[in-house]
């Protein structure tokens, strides 16, 4: 009874897994076929030209790195902030719940919404304009919450026995929180901004009215009407009007570069992620 | 029940000491001396509330959540309780080592500088020259002296407690307190640490919380026995060590040295 169970669950496990793979590689492979014929050197080294159907997306690639980054500056430090608040400071389990209830709620609020708060917030009452900054602040807003989970779930790991040792040495609740809790969930940090940026990386709805463009800039020399070209942003425009086969192939050769993308840093998060559970069994 | 030492510096002393969780009372009536040079043990069944009381001497128990400690507890003859004291300060001055070792995920080197390179300034050397002596001074420098950039984990049990010692140690504490520091320990780590808790106590302290009472015996200076009366934590004898093995007179530690003994 108990051993059929088992093979029962053993196959529906093994069917999903097998689904979850033929549907990826479905995935990778129609993109691949697609786009590998627009894959050339000068594919990542020229600019975009005669709209999108000549020339290569040297800026796009430039203007998503621009935007992932800043998003990673502006959100890594918060992310920390916010879970060391829920370590060290918050006192009232009440108050716990509440801000961990706010993350999940904020989690899964649609990145549009965060978009239409950029654009509201730094496009139109700062006076940015369409700017990489206001694009790259939206983004971070958008992954806060996954970094901020990602990282209280790392903190929460650790045991007890580290913080008791580590304040009665005498250090400080600073201290601690640098020598404790920061040093064992740097990991933490670095795999859920990742995973937070994989995501980042293909949204097009929140930066479409802060920060991109599609054609006619190059890197921001400034923040106020400094917009930049972004990945996601010319997979949209070029799949809106890729009736010629020149604009097609370049299309889904974007697509296959921003996969790309998103794959190695999704696996870059995994060794840290490995490498931390590791640390946090000794 | 109050028991003068003579002739001696009272190091640290509690008064009418009473410890609460929530509405449960763990601990009460807790008054208790420990003189400079001595290893004042603590001994006492499961539950009784050893480890309970060995937290309120540093305030340790300030990390548990709903714990409420009442009474006095003085240092050097002044309240750590006292509005104008640093608790960290404090912490470091009354140094901690626990049951299990607890080193953390960084190098021999890096263990032992741990809380001493965060809470004064320490040159390069300075540093070199306090991770050499301390761990001399717990017996461990020629064991690991080619390895100082090893992750501590490495090291067997026994040497990660002596580790954690050599830490507590280069914080220079006044006062060790000890929460059943060889019960994870094979005896040969045990009869080390041992060596060195006799050794050390003419310059510190030390308030020593164990089970084992062949080390009791040998090692107490003075024993405080807690034992639960009323269901509460209360010491029920004290005094020098040797007068308390030899004619114990509560009928609860009886019962704890008859159980112990046919284990
Ligand atoms: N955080 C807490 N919340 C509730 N009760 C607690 C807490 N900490 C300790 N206690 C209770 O206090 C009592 C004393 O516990 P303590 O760990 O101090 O005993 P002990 O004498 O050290 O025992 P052992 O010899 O097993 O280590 C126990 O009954 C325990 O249940
Ligand atoms: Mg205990």
């Amino acid at each position: 009874m108990r051993r059929g169970l088992d093979i029962v669950m053993g196959c529906v496990a093994g069917g999903c897994l097998l689904a979850c793979l033929t549907i990826s590689t479905g995935l990778v492979w129609s993109i691949a076929r697609r786009g590998w014929g627009a894959l050339s050197f000068s594919f990542f080294t020229e600019q975009i030209a005669l709209v999108g159907a000549s020339g290569g997306i040297l800026w796009n690639l430039v203007g998503t790195t621009v935007l992932l980054s800043t998003a990673f500056l502006a959100c890594a430090p918060l992310a920390v902030s916010l879970a060391l608040m829920e370590r060290v400071w918050l006192r009232s389990e009440s108050m716990k719940k509440a801000l961990r209830l706010g993350l999940y709620t904020a989690n899964g609020l649609p990145s549009i919404v965060f978009g239409l708060f950029g654009f509201l917030v730094f496009v139109q009452w700062c006076g940015w304009g369409k700017s990489w900054l206001a694009g790259g602040l939206v983004l971070a807003m958008s992954m806060l919450p996954t970094v901020t989970l990602v990282v209280l779930e790392r903190m929460a790991a650790i045991p007890q026995r580290y913080i008791a040792a580590a304040t009665g040495l005498g250090l400080s609740q600073s201290q601690v929180a640098w020598a404790v809790l920061l040093k064992q969930s740097w990991g933490g940090l670095i795999s859920g901004s990742l995973l937070g940026l994989a995501r980042a990386a293909g949204e097009t709805a929140p930066i479409m009215f802060t920060a991109t463009i599609f054609a006619g800039v190059t890197f921001p020399k400034g923040v106020v009407e400094n917009p930049v070209l972004t990945l996601p942003y010319h997979i949209f425009i070029l799949a809106q009007d890729s009736f010629a086969a020149g604009v097609e192939t370049k299309m889904w050769g974007t697509a296959l570069v921003l996969l790309g993308l998103v794959f190695s840093m999704s696996v870059a998060a995994l060794p840290s992620r490995l490498y931390l559970h590791e640390e946090s069994d000794v | 029940m109050f028991e003068n030492i003579p002739c001696k510096n009272i190091v640290l002393e509690t008064l009418n000491l009473e410890v609460q969780v929530r509405e449960r009372t763990i601990l009460q009536n807790i008054s208790l001396q420990v003189a400079s040079g001595e290893i004042l043990g603590i001994i006492g069944p499961s539950g009784a509330g050893k480890s309970t009381l060995l937290r309120c001497f540093n305030r340790l128990s300030e990390l548990t959540p709903g714990l409420r400690v009442r009474g006095e507890v003085r240092l050097m003859g002044s309240s750590i309780y006292a509005p104008e004291l640093d608790v960290n300060v404090l912490r470091a001055r009354v140094g901690m080592l626990f049951q299990e070792p607890v080193v953390f995920p960084v190098d021999i080197r890096e263990n032992v500088l741990f809380g001493a390179r965060r809470l004064r300034k320490l040159s390069k050397g300075e540093q070199d020259e306090l991770v050499e002596s301390k761990l001399r001074e717990v017996a461990l420098w020629e064991e690991v002296r080619d390895r100082l950039k090893q992750p501590a984990a490495k090291l067997s049990v026994g040497q990660q407690q002596r580790l954690c010692l050599a830490r507590t140690l280069a914080v220079r504490p006044e006062v060790l307190l000890m929460d059943e520091p060889t019960s994870a320990l094979d005896p040969r780590s045990t009869s080390a640490i041992e060596e060195l808790l006799l050794e050390m106590k003419s310059r510190h302290s030390i308030v020593l919380v164990t089970h084992n009472l062949r080390q009791a015996r040998q090692i107490f200076d003075r024993v405080a026995v807690v034992c639960l009366r009323n269901g509460v934590g209360q010491i029920v004898e004290q005094g020098e060590s040797a007068a308390v093995f030899n004619a114990p007179s509560a009928p609860e530690f009886r019962d704890y040295l008859g159980q112990a003994s046919g284990m």
